[in-house]
């Protein structure tokens, strides 16, 4: 191929990203004025990135990993996110609870749920290059819409604060004071925003994700058991003895820890920021399966790291963060505990970044005002309001004194659960529709897949329904 | 996969029409001063300009699919007071 065209006139006078305004007063290219953003020009040079990539991958032994590295990223981020301060509780109360056993493999099954859901929002955003909101918006109309948008903002918030639970747990533990560990997150969260570049942004958020493996050490100096947990695997065996509504109530607050509505917009939203195109599907198919799988290794490590308390019969039906922290202690000494206290605040702090983003994509698709994060603040300050906004409006909550934490805490997996059958329906109609996907709607057996996540998470919302209305039926 | 909307849209026409920007992926520089090799990078539908003035139509609801949409939102609401109920017990016994 030849090199650009590059006519001097078209030069001249123009800085290295226009903006929408400076495109528009410009007088050169009269038949491009208006089109080019900021936005685009940053998209392009990743997508320039990419095209190199993929040519280099042709002739060269190991091109294809350097076409990988770029393209990696929403997929992973978003179930290291999910791997988030209640999500990585709720396996530390599993193995607390229960030991090694059912929710082993039972963790690895959430992950292939999550995985089967999130691989369409990869195909909706490369095929459509609209968020998850958008769509929806667009397709089924604002009264759809709002209701939509309504679970996932409340989902959100009530998650974002549990974040700020998480971090302000976490380092409790060394001793750090609420205010400081909180305005700590707050300040790491406009740092990774304040980039003006998706790309920037995915890398910082993905180096802060990778430290989610801290649970794999702690799981390490707990000395789990290899042969009960190949046992486990195998036979899903042995199964939770005692209540069998908490039990229930364990189970649902495991699936919410795996498969929630904010991982549906903020993949789709990070795809079409990210500018991936239908060609880079299987890509993105290889990231969603990445992230799945080192999601999954590090929620078993974090029930592995927790095991030692149901070993020495220590009851951690109530116990928070740091809590945990301290009890295994004396079990698996100052270093585990201190990896595990570090792990929950990692958790806290890349949750808080991811969830409080998908936020603002959604917000900025509804109001239909910039939401890239390749935006300058000037351009899309609604976007990073909403996104600063809602962060530090959980931190604040988290604050408070006397604020029942232990509600939201209680409720934020079971909520996710709960609201995710709507959100897979919109799904699955969006990935069926051919006027959106064209060739890449959905195939048989990726329905028969969707059809049966939706329908196990209808049983166990249902099943919890039943257990709170009439406990005697489960003897709880 | 938007091309019959773009169509109903005529003033998108400009958003829509090929930048064919010849671009050279072996060299090591690339200008995007040039918004024609802006354009040529992306596809059409992904030009934010393109995509502001362009919307997929609303989708014509089956009954099934309302009553679908309608049984899960229903399912959502009396979920979430049987979660209101359960959270009320379970700090009423903590308490």
């Amino acid at each position: 191929m030849d090199a650009p065209d590059k006519n001097p006139s078209l030069l001249a006078g123009q800085t290295a990203h226009p903006t929408t305004e400076s495109a528009v007063a410009s007088a050169a290219a009269p038949e491009l004025i208006g089109l080019v953003t900021h936005e685009d020009v940053d998209r392009a040079r990743d997508r320039w990135e990419v095209a190199r990539a993929r040519w280099a991958g042709r002739s060269k032994k190991f091109g294809g990993i350097r076409l990988l590295w770029l393209l990696v990223g929403p997929g992973v981020l978003v179930f290291l996110g999910e791997n988030d301060a209640p999500s990585m509780l709720s396996y530390s109360a599993d193995g607390s609870r229960y030991g090694v056993g059912f929710f082993i493999p039972f963790v690895v099954l959430t992950f292939i749920m999550g995985f089967i859901v999130q691989e369409m929002t990869v195909r909706l955003g490369a095929v459509t290059h609209r968020g998850h909101a958008e769509l929806i918006f667009d397709r089924f109309g604002k009264f759809w819409g709002f209701f939509a948008m309504g679970d996932l903002i409340f989902g959100n918030f009530l998650t974002l604060v549990t974040e700020f639970i998480g971090v302000r747990a976490g380092l409790g533990f060394f001793g750090v004071r609420p205010s400081i560990a909180v305005g700590g997150a707050l300040v790491i969260v406009v740092a990774a925003i304040t980039t003006g570049r998706y790309w920037t942004w995915e890398r910082i958020t993905l180096s802060l994700a990778i430290f989610n493996g801290l649970f794999i050490p702690a799981a390490i100096l707990a000395r789990p058991d290899w042969h009960a947990v190949g046992h486990a695997m195998l036979t899903w065996m042995p199964f939770p003895g005692g209540s069998r509504y908490e039990i229930l109530l364990l189970i649902l607050a495991t699936i919410g820890a795996t498969v929630t509505p904010w991982m549906l917009f903020f993949q789709q939203s990070a795809v079409v920021d990210k500018g991936m195109q239908p060609r880079d599907i299987n890509a993105g198919r290889f990231d969603t399966l990445l992230g799945a799988l080192l999601a999954s290794v590090f929620a078993i490590a974090a029930i592995l790291a927790t095991v030692p308390l149901f070993h020495h019969g220590i009851n951690a039906a109530n116990f928070q963060a740091a809590q945990f922290a301290e009890a295994l202690e004396p079990l698996i000494g100052h270093t585990g505990a201190a990896l595990f206290a570090l792990g929950i605040f990692e958790a806290g702090i890349v949750a808080a970044i991811a969830i409080s983003t998908s936020s603002a994509y959604a917000f900025g698709e509804v109001m239909q005002t910039g939401h890239s994060l390749n935006r300058p603040l000037r351009e899309a300050w609604p976007f990073y309001l909403t996104l600063f906004g809602s962060a530090c409006a959980a931190a604040a909550l988290v604050l408070i004194p006397h604020f029942p934490l232990e509600f939201v805490v209680l409720t934020v997996n079971v909520i996710a659960v709960l609201a995710m059958p709507p959100a897979l329906a919109f799904l699955l109609l969006l990935v069926n529709d051919p006027e959106v996907m064209g060739e890449h709607v959905n195939g048989f057996w990726a329905n028969v897949a969707g059809v049966i996540v939706t329908v196990l998470l209808i049983i166990a919302g249902l099943g919890f329904g039943f257990a709170t209305v009439f406990p005697r039926l489960l003897g709880g | 996969m938007l091309d019959s909307h773009y169509a109903e849209v005529p003033e998108n026409q400009g958003a829509l029409a090929p930048v064919e920007v010849p671009l050279d992926v072996k060299s090591e520089q690339l200008s995007l001063q040039d918004p024609r090799a802006v354009l040529s990078l992306l596809e059409a539908d992904q030009v934010v300009a393109a995509k502001r003035r362009t919307h997929f139509g609303r989708k014509n609801l089956s009954i099934a699919t309302r009553a679908l949409l309608w049984a899960l939102r229903v399912y959502v609401v009396a979920m979430l007071v049987i979660v209101l109920i359960s959270v009320y017990q379970a700090i009423h016994a903590a308490h």
